[in-house]
């Protein structure tokens, strides 16, 4: 990857994608030859090509893949990176389908164009005549998504790149790239495409001994009809995919040179410290800023009605003039409300919905009937808090807005959203908004939001020159789009023989997916799932596994619940729910197996299974956790996961070690409170973050149980691991934690 | 404006704007200090230490912005990442309210005298393991002494 | 004038002395390879090494660093490039997942290594304690410090089923 561009191209340039530059993930650019293709009227490599092209050494295929004079193949990727490895799984699926040689792969992000928004392009990028995708993907959790929407909104969340884009759009343009370099060979050759074979980048005509780089027959593949449907390899012919491959990112993530949101540089950028009404909703009514006019740096203070922004020489000094300055805010609503009065609310919303209120999400036989003929009968109330995202990167973004145009940099999950957002904070058609993306210090769903790009685009705005807003750490963890606190309460009904007969639920919220507090895998004869919605002042964001973060803990403590009323292993009730389902149990026994479950542990040690399908791939785990000290200390966690097919074993296994920290943070520490309708957690010190001296030993077993049918890898990881934990914390003290965090009981 | 095309979000927050809104508001009120490349007004010369009695402890007062970020020294000002330090000379180890101190710290049994000061903002991990003092040590022996004397100095009123 | 010598660079900068080392370092010296995180020394993505030992730089003023030995993330490779043991140990585990806390981590890994070249896992807890990883990525940074020792260790298990 070429690091020679640096993000310091003009940001006025006119029609011209600079953001390649921006990223670092660079262009590699060869030598002399015009690799031309021809391109079909409307088609959009029209368009794309000057953005995607150097105009001189590159071409593109289609709006996928490009291959320059120097055989280097370029995997156009509609999806950012935060982390999760999207580049290099993509590009491998691009690559396996097309024959490409992997150490000669490139990868770019795909400007933040509408070209890559529309759902048209699922057609457009081969051909008009090529079998359509089909646009609405009925996921396994049984919700409905559209295909276009990850491509479409260029988003990136849901855990949907590799099973969506990869699947339909990323395999499909490459094996159409490779069949229309055969054809062109073909027809060059005079030989059947048939006997033509392709292997790493080569194209190979092994009668004739005849043998050329793809490069040669970029032009004349452009000439081809495009294949109306390309032929996807079956699973034993995967070379690519499958494989461990070693991410692209991550070499200038080592030395310092991968450029994030927070690492823009545009000259004459100006800095701004912001803080906002700490009651959300609140405006800011006046400011005494007496002493921070005469402070070092400062060049403006703004009252911007729902902030407050100092902009000065550099970050630091508008910080502490920004600390300095005296702000009132108006009285909301939200004022009085903290965090009991809060769950208050939720109780009487359920108390009101009584046994049949709310609103129905699913219902099958007569829970009323099973219910009241059960042998035993459970009921629980579990709760769990608000929660920050606390990405590492704090929120930031810098934006320049002059001469009827905007330029805006950052690090976003929907760099397309973005765009949109800064087009309208400035007051501006979406055409004269540039939006440079760039890595992101973590996502977790937090940079899907655009209020950090609106502030930055209205400060900009006022004061006519480029401005980076960096949000305090403080700013980032009390204006935060918190994962909801949620109450969750559960009856259920055993027969005679301890089977597990009826399950009613009702909990607040529902966010999304939409099939989160569903459990349609267990066989449970009788069951109805309810929700109400409760208002609420603060902003509600997705986080990492979204909804699944706190059903999974609902769903998964309720049925150990169970298992314990009818006096069965929690893995053995498990198994019996899911009877019939060989995948899921495929999964199940996996992470009891390799945790040795059954077998004796030490005094106060315990161990917690939990079993949760998100996403499209299913996970289990079981948690070992030590009770002997003053806190819990979970010390190894076992993971089996079937995302369907693992296109990097590797990048899988990372984000199951990485989803279990996220979840394991956020079940043993994650509160967000409120006092007066303000977030009382300011930053690490009072919202801690596990660390490297708790960190458990991560097993992972991967099963390809369904090539055809990709699950997500980014999210499904966490739903379990609170569950798992608490599970294990009740098999080790017989203490069940119906609330979280867990650090909020005393086990002395 | 470009109409969008609408599609089923995955969730309510990710609609994208709607056509045509308005621009987002400006400034209710906007102080314009200096533009930028102007010449920074003149600023105060930096406040002289207040209490001249020790030019030690001005110097302590001075190197102590090191550990503001996290100590607080005025009376009755909350916790922040550090415990409030008004008074802490003297001090048993754990000793403020309201902080969340590190079992260890806790069960140190350490009274903060000069010495003990002394030897703990060295290198705090090594003298309590497991503190959640993770920076702040100061290496050089005559700055911790002016630190030192400066905390003395900040006594509850 | 404050007077640096940052990765082997004799630098000058006119800035505030209690602005700390992290935005000099950022905005005066242009490096943007350290990073931002909580701005109180509780995360050590701002980690720089001042006079060879790891320091939170968002919370040390630059007047502590004058006249003294600065060292970034950017300085840590040799002057052909070859990059450092730590670096190259932390491709080969594929430590990094959004990239952001590493360099923290990296600087804090290193220190620990020249101090201390073969550290048991309770040592490297308590080096490492003070670098937090959002993605979680503490066992692959244990793993990398031990490769970069030369510590051996078995692999990690992992099966395709």
């Amino acid at each position: 990857m070429s690091k020679s561009e640096t993000a310091t191209d003009s940001p006025g340039k006119k029609g011209k994608w600079t953001r390649r530059a921006f990223i670092g993930a660079g262009v590699v650019a060869g030598s002399a030859l015009v690799v031309g293709v021809a391109v079909r009227q409307g088609n959009p490599i029209d368009r794309l090509s000057p953005l995607l092209t150097d105009g001189k050494n590159e071409q593109l295929l289609n709006a996928w893949v490009k291959v320059d004079t120097d055989n280097i193949v370029t995997a156009v990727i509609p999806h950012v990176e935060m982390g999760q490895g999207v580049y290099t799984a993509l590009a491998q699926m691009l690559a396996d389908e097309m024959d490409a040689d992997w150490s000669k792969v490139r990868i770019l992000e795909a400007p933040a164009d509408m070209q890559y928004v529309s759902d048209s392009i699922a057609r457009d990028f081969l051909a008009p005549n090529l079998e359509v995708p089909a646009i609405f993907e009925p996921t396994v959790s049984g919700g409905i998504l559209e295909l276009a929407q990850a491509m479409g909104l260029q988003f990136t969340g849901g855990s949907y790149s590799v099973r969506a884009t990869g699947q339909r759009a990323m395999r499909t343009a490459g094996a159409a790239a490779r069949e229309m370099l055969v054809a062109a060979a073909a027809s060059e050759w005079q030989v059947p495409a048939s006997e033509i074979t392709t292997a790493d980048s080569m194209i190979i005509h092994a009668k004739s001994g005849k043998s050329e780089p793809f490069a040669k027959f970029a032009l004349a593949a452009a000439e081809q009809s495009l294949p109306a449907k390309p032929t996807l390899k079956s699973p034993d012919k995967y070379k690519i995919m499958g494989q461990p491959k070693a991410r692209h990112d991550i070499p200038e993530k080592v030395d310092g040179t991968a450029i994030f949101g927070i690492d823009a540089k545009v000259p004459g950028m100006k800095y701004a410290a912001v803080k906002a009404a700490p009651v959300i909703g609140a405006t800011v009514t006046s400011i005494d800023a007496t002493t921070a006019r005469t402070m070092p740096g400062v060049l403006q203070i703004l009252n911007m009605g729902d902030f407050v922004a100092v902009v000065a020489d550099g970050y630091w000094q508008a910080q502490q003039a920004l600390n300095s300055i005296d702000a009132q805010y108006s009285k909301t609503e939200g004022d009085g409300l903290d965090l009991d009065a809060i769950f208050a609310r939720y109780a009487t919303s359920l108390d009101e919905a009584g046994e049949d209120g709310g609103d129905m999400e699913t219902e099958a036989g007569d829970v009323g009937k099973a219910f009241a003929g059960a042998a035993t009968k459970v009921e629980a109330e579990y709760k769990v808090p608000f929660l920050a995202h606390a990405t590492m990167e704090p929120m930031n973004c810098t934006a320049w807005v002059r001469d009827g145009k905007c330029d805006v940099w950052s690090g976003h999950q929907a760099p397309v959203n973005a765009r949109q957002a800064a087009a309208d904070a400035a007051g501006l058609p979406f055409e004269d908004v540039t939006y440079h993306n760039a890595y992101l210090g973590g996502g977790f769903g937090r940079r899907s939001d655009s209020d950090a790009v609106i502030m930055a685009t209205r400060i900009a705005k006022a004061t006519g020159y480029p401005v980076k807003m960096i949000w305090s750490r403080e700013e980032d963890t009390a204006q935060d789009h918190y994962r909801p606190s949620a109450t969750s309460r559960f009856r259920g009904g055993l027969d005679k023989d301890g089977k597990l007969v009826s399950w009613d639920n009702i909990h607040t919220h529902l966010f999304d997916p939409k099939d989160a507090p569903t459990i349609p895998y267990y066989n449970i004869a009788s069951h109805k799932i309810r929700k109400v919605d409760v208002p609420m002042h603060l902003r509600f964001g997705p986080w990492r596994s979204v909804d699944h973060s706190q059903h999974g803990f609902f769903i998964e403590s309720f049925v150990d619940e169970m298992a314990d009323a009818a006096g069965k292993d929690g893995y053995a009730f498990r198994r019996e729910l899911l009877a019939g389902s060989p995948r899921h149990l495929k999964v199940l026994d996996t992470a009891a197996k390799m945790s040795g479950w059954g077998s004796a542990l030490p005094e106060k040690h315990g161990r917690g299974i939990a079993f949760v399908p998100s996403f499209g791939s299913i996970v289990a785990q079981v948690a070992e956790v030590d009770m002997t000290g003053a806190k819990p200390k979970v010390t190894k966690v076992y993971v089996a996961a079937d995302p369907g097919f693992v296109v990097n074993p590797d990048g899988f296994t990372a984000q199951m070690e990485s989803a279990i920290v996220y979840g394991l943070t956020a079940a043993l520490y994650g509160e967000i409170t409120l006092k007066d309708g303000a977030v009382q957690q300011s930053n690490f010190h009072d919202y801690p973050m596990l660390r490297i001296d708790e960190m458990p030993a991560v097993e992972v077993a991967l099963i390809n149980g369904d090539h055809k049918h990709l699950g997500g890898g980014g999210e499904p990881g966490l739903p379990p691991i609170a569950p798992a934990v608490t599970n294990a914390i009740f098999a080790a003290t017989g203490k069940r934690i119906r609330e979280l965090p867990v650090a909020k009981h005393d086990f002395a | 404006m470009l109409k969008l095309i609408h599609v089923i979000a995955l969730s309510p927050l990710f609609v994208l704007a709607a056509c045509g809104a308005d621009p987002a508001p400006g400034p209710v009120e906007q102080i314009i200090v200096r533009e930028p490349g102007a010449a920074p007004v003149a600023t105060a010369a930096a406040a002289v230490a207040s209490n001249p009695a020790s030019a030690l402890i001005a110097e302590g007062k001075a190197a102590f912005a090191n550990c503001s970020a996290c100590h607080a020294v005025e009376q009755g000002a909350p916790n922040g990442a550090g415990p409030n330090l008004v008074g802490i000379v003297g001090k048993a180890a754990g000793g403020v309210a309201g902080f969340a101190y590190s079992d260890a710290l806790k069960a140190s049994g350490i009274t903060w005298t000069a010495a003990e000061l002394d030897s703990f903002i060295a290198d705090p991990a090594a003298k309590i393991p497991g503190t959640t003092m993770v920076a702040g040590a100061i290496a050089d022996s005559a700055e911790r002494q002016a630190v030192i004397a400066y905390l003395e100095s900040i006594t509850a009123n | 004038m404050i007077q640096l010598n940052v990765n082997g660079q004799s630098k000058a900068v006119d800035v505030d002395p209690a602005t700390p080392i992290l935005w000099v370092v950022r905005e005066n010296l242009e490096m943007t390879g350290t990073k931002f995180g909580c701005g109180i020394a509780q995360c050590g993505a701002c980690t720089v090494h001042l006079d060879g030992k790891p320091i939170r730089s968002c919370s040390t003023p630059i007047s502590a660093a004058d006249g003294k030995n600065i060292t970034t993330i950017e300085g840590i490779a040799s002057e052909d490039g070859t990059l450092h043991r730590v670096q190259q140990a932390w491709i080969e585990a594929q430590v990094p997942q959004c990239g952001y806390c590493q360099s923290g981590q990296i600087m804090s890994a290193t220190a620990l290594l020249k101090e201390n070249p073969n550290p048991t896992d309770a040592q490297i807890d308590a080096a490492m304690a003070g670098n937090v990883c959002r993605c979680g990525m503490y066992g692959r940074i244990r793993q990398a410090i031990k490769a970069a020792a030369g510590i051996g260790q078995p692999a990690e298990q992992e099966t395709v089923a």
